[in-house]
């Protein structure tokens, strides 16, 4: 340490220069270290906690009776479940309209519609780039391709929503036929763009994680490079491969700013991926900018109720992820 | 013979299988290139042109025609998300370390902390895949509304716990001129003249106090100057007016840079932890086992031996998370709103960021803005580029410094 360097003098160690704390003094001091670090860690299980009774409380508040102005009349409506699970209309607006509805169904399909444009490119595009940088590039492709990996990770997803809604949309889709100015196979490419660096980051681990014995005792049977890869490395690594796809799926389903600027507001249940569409994630910022909300308008706890709905899909698609990686996991010694 | 041919027919056709699909392998990563290219092409080509250096240093300007001529600017933006990004590594950095160091060092024996502390882990792990929108959620109400137990947050309305703010009312005398009244209850909103209590007194713009006289309804206007700039009307508007401080505080948040910063400091948490988690870990156990030798206690220990040779990965870690929160708009989006134009003030008070204003230029009904747009989005890459390099010089300087074997 640097500040110990003078101790040693021509005499020897100067001892009057060292400080001894008492071990009791020490003791105590680590107690309460280790408490404030307990402290800190509580924060993240308070932050847990924390959205599941918030999304919990302020969602069941959105089902009940509201006082609400249609047609600029005030008129009670109850909003009940079961309209909206199986209604696919999403209206809150509801001094333009004379009814209120709130189907999540449509926000559903247009969430799901986005994700699996996604998923079709991120998916094949980030397993075989994750096969390339693990089992054929060279030390100096790899050194190329992989810093433009992490630079295309750190993105910021605005960005990737500008190109989709700027370039994509204009310059890139009109090659395949007549989209809308904004549509879901747009967000759906920049959603999938932003999923390739964790595909290929994820899978490539744990590709590389796979033990150089079994890749030899496949070549040593007179396997080819294709075949050694595809029929003893990926069902070796598909664990972590389902998890990363899975992963991935889950960030598809929760990207907000993408679906926001590209996808368009118009919610609707058409599985046509030239027709614009809503996602969950765009119907709560869609919600939160369109007026002024205060606590209490059904709006305010719609955002909750679809916050809610998102929270389940994504938490629900991680953990079955968690499942696989940690069941499956074939270890190696 | 036959056969023998077949055999070969075979094995060309997975020769030629192994070398086309290493071509096409090839191409596909390649593709990520491609990408990128046209990404930063595209965005260059669009925004180029409106790049200056008084871009940076202007106001946004809302108009309806071109905003380039009308000299907008993103100036509010970046002061607005640097002094957010400050408050939220504050936050999010101690805390995050923190519980890194207590994950990887105190690892409990007792059978019951073992079940809490996997239980965190696993809990930090299922944080990192929650959307950034949910979190806006739980900001929204936990640090915007406070769970309404305050009281509820009303626009130009005083809150119920606050510091740092002074009331007054303001009013024209007969001269056109202001004149202010001292507060002494911030609810009323306004006062009515004739119900002012006799001998009230107020003060002119010079700082001058005098008994301020309200004229009754038909009586003659006063004709001497000094006394017009006095006397106001009985009809008069007498609105209460608020001055801010800078440390201007309140409960709850309201939608503030403040509540804004806690929920992306949440946001990056996970991200934090997990850096320095990994960090920790790749010390050796030998260092540890040293220290222990040396009858340290297990927290000299680490701030000894495991932080000192820890702090380059947990440092570009911790870099790395920044990063990501100067580019996260969703939750500021939930918080503060999709606002382009304003600057910072106080603590709680809305102010734009970039990320939040590149997203209002793009979606905005005038495409004038589109190439403003650009030219913010290439600002924001530039820095994040710098930040990102700059971590990565800090490791490879870190690691020469602490070499260990």
């Amino acid at each position: 340490m640097a500040k110990n360097s003078n101790l040693l003098t021509a005499e020897g160690l100067d001892r009057s220069k060292i400080q001894i704390r008492s071990s009791v003094a020490s003791n105590n001091w680590q107690r309460f270290v280790v408490g404030i670090l307990t402290i800190c860690s509580l924060v993240s299980i308070a932050t847990t906690i924390g959205i599941v009774t918030i999304l919990l409380l302020e969602s069941s508040k959105f089902f009940g009776t509201h006082q609400v102005e249609l047609l600029g009349q005030e008129q009670e409506v109850d909003v009940n479940v079961g309209e909206f699970i199986t209604s696919s209309q999403w209206n809150l607006d509801a001094i333009t309209g004379d009814k209120v509805e709130y189907g999540i169904r449509g926000l559903v399909i247009g969430t799901l519609k986005i994700t699996v444009v996604a998923m079709f490119v991120a998916l094949p595009l980030g397993l075989i780039t994750a096969v390339y940088l693990s089992e054929y590039a060279s030390q100096r492709k790899r050194a190329i391709i992989k810093p433009v990996l992490e630079i295309l990770a750190g993105i910021p997803t605005v960005v990737l929503g500008f190109f989709a809604l700027k370039f994509i949309t204009p310059y890139v889709l009109p090659l395949f036929g007549e989209f809308k100015s904004t549509n879901s196979a747009s967000a759906g490419i920049a959603v999938g763009i932003l999923c390739i660096p964790l595909v290929t980051s994820l899978a490539e681990d744990a590709l590389r994680a796979v033990p150089k014995s079994l890749r030899e005792g496949a070549y040593g049977l007179g396997s080819t490079r294709l075949e050694v890869t595809w029929k003893v490395v990926v069902p070796a690594a598909l664990s972590g491969i389902i998890s990363a796809f899975l992963l991935a799926l889950s960030r598809a389903v929760g990207e907000t700013m993408v679906v926001a600027l590209a996808a368009g507001t118009s919610v609707n249940s058409s599985l046509d991926i030239r027709e614009s569409a809503q996602t969950m994630t765009g119907s709560i910022v869609h919600t939160i900018q369109s007026e002024n909300i205060s606590p209490g308008d059904l709006s305010y706890y719609s955002m909750y109720v679809v916050a809610m709905t998102l929270f389940l899909i994504t938490f629900g698609i991680t953990l079955i992820g968690q499942i696989i990686r940690l069941r499956y996991r074939e270890i190696y010694q | 013979m036959k056969k023998h041919s077949a055999n070969q027919k075979r094995e060309g056709r997975r020769k030629l299988f192994n070398t086309s699909f290493s071509v096409i392998s090839l191409l596909v990563a390649s593709l990520a290139i491609v990408v990128l290219v046209m990404l930063i092409s595209s965005i260059f080509v669009t925004g180029g042109g409106a790049l200056s250096f008084s871009f940076l240093t202007h106001d946004y300007v809302e108009t309806q025609d071109d905003p380039a001529a009308a000299g907008s600017g993103v100036k509010q933006a970046v002061i607005g998300t640097t002094i957010l990004c400050l408050i939220c590594g504050a936050v999010a950095l101690p805390i995050g370390i923190g519980t890194a160091i207590f994950l990887e060092e105190f690892k409990p024996r007792k059978k019951i902390f073992r079940f809490f502390h996997s239980f965190i882990q696993l809990n930090i792990n299922n944080l990192a895949g929650v959307p950034s929108v949910v979190y806006g959620m739980l900001g929204l109400t936990a640090f915007v509304y406070m769970f309404s137990v305050f009281g509820r947050v009303e626009v130009d309305k005083p809150a119920k716990i606050e510091a740092g703010i002074s009331y007054s009312y303001q009013v024209k005398t007969l001269a056109n001129t202001w004149v202010t009244l001292p507060c002494t209850d911030k609810t009323v909103q306004k006062l009515i003249p004739t119900e002012l209590p006799p001998g009230t007194i107020a003060m002119d713009q010079d700082g001058n106090e005098f008994e301020l006289r309200v004229l009754a309804a038909g009586a003659a206007r006063p004709t001497d100057p000094v006394e017009k700039q006095r006397t106001i009307k009985s009809n008069a508007l007498i609105s209460q007016i608020s001055a801010k401080k800078p440390y201007y505080f309140r409960l709850p948040f309201g939608k503030s840079v403040l509540a804004a910063a806690l929920t992306l400091a949440l946001v990056i948490l996970p991200i934090v932890i997990i850096a320095a988690q990994e960090a920790i870990r790749a010390v050796p156990g030998s260092l540890r086992e040293a220290a222990f030798g040396m009858g340290t206690t297990r927290w000299q220990m680490i701030r000894e031996t495991v932080l000192p040779s820890a702090t380059p990965g947990i440092m570009t870690g911790a870099i790395l998370s920044m990063s990501r929160a100067i580019g996260e708009a969703a939750p500021i989006l939930v918080i503060m709103g999709a606002i382009k134009a304003d600057a910072y003030t106080n603590l709680m008070e809305k102010t734009t960021t970039m990320p939040v204003l590149i997203y209002g230029m793009a979606s905005h009904s005038n495409n004038g803005y589109e190439p403003l747009a650009a030219a913010a989005i290439i600002i924001l890459l530039v820095v994040l580029l710098l930040i990102n390099s700059f971590a990565v010089f800090f490791r490879y300087r870190a690691e020469k410094k602490y070499k260990l074997a």
